[in-house]
């Protein structure tokens, strides 16, 4: 699932750790997440979208199914 | 003493009309008084506390339960070694595991607090460590079959955490 996090966390100048640490998870979390290594829970979602003050879709976006 | 002029009374003084004095470019207008604030009282910024205990507590935790699991084995050994006949002799020997006990109670409480992307990692590695245990002493089994010798099932438990511990470094790895 690609997302915008990075583009986010530049915007307001945060770094792995700062978000980490309003989210409440590790950096490595962070770093995954970013990476689209990792897909976050539904909660973290929520947290994510919270935090950047975004609505969900605004933050992730699910790639296309092939037909 | 001075006289007062009577034509110099403000009351009767002309007042002039409004718009008297248009605006002008040259006009110069003066600007409102600064108004000043106190500033903050200047702290020296002050070093976040990371002590020891605060940044390794598991570690310390572990290692301390860990030495004392030791501790009790050696001694454990040791009055079974002096007293091979002894009625309490079960007791003494089961005794390592209330240590070991200990030991799983920390692991079972640092699993829950670790966020989700390390509790996959764990699960993962868990997935890893059973099936290599599982692999290795059913080969080991058929091996003994043809002759090699019997192992204690002291050495499952090690071959569990050391197979565990790969396969933390392995999927941690591939979430980097």
């Amino acid at each position: 699932m690609k997302n915008r996090l990075r583009v986010l966390r530049a915007e307001l100048a945060w770094s792995q750790a700062d978000l980490a640490e309003r989210l409440g998870v590790s950096r490595q979390t962070v770093n995954a997440i970013e990476t689209g290594k990792y897909d976050p829970s539904l909660p973290l979602a929520f947290s994510l979208a919270r935090t950047f003050k975004r609505q969900i879709e605004e933050i992730f976006e699910a790639e296309s199914r092939r037909a | 003493m001075t006289e007062q002029n009577p034509s110099q009374n403000p009351a009767d003084a002309p007042v002039d009309p409004l718009f008297t004095h248009p605006a002008s470019p040259f006009l110069r207008t003066e600007a409102p008084a600064p108004v000043s604030f106190d500033s903050p009282p200047h702290r020296a910024p002050t070093p976040p506390i990371y002590s020891t205990w605060v940044m390794y507590r598991t570690q310390i935790e572990f290692g301390l339960t860990l030495l004392a699991y030791l501790m009790v084995l050696v001694g454990s050994i040791t009055v079974l070694k002096a007293n091979p006949d002894a009625d309490w002799r079960y007791y003494v020997a089961v005794l390592p595991l209330v240590p070991a006990a200990v030991v799983i109670w920390l692991f079972l409480r640092t699993l829950s607090r670790l966020d989700e992307l390390h509790r996959r990692i764990h699960l993962q590695a868990f997935g890893f460590s059973l099936g290599g245990t599982a692999l290795l002493t059913f080969g080991y089994g058929f091996l003994e079959g043809v002759g090699l010798p019997q192992l204690s099932w002291t050495y499952i438990l090690p071959l569990i955490a050391v197979l565990w511990g790969i396969g933390v470094g392995i999927f941690t790895w591939r979430y980097r």
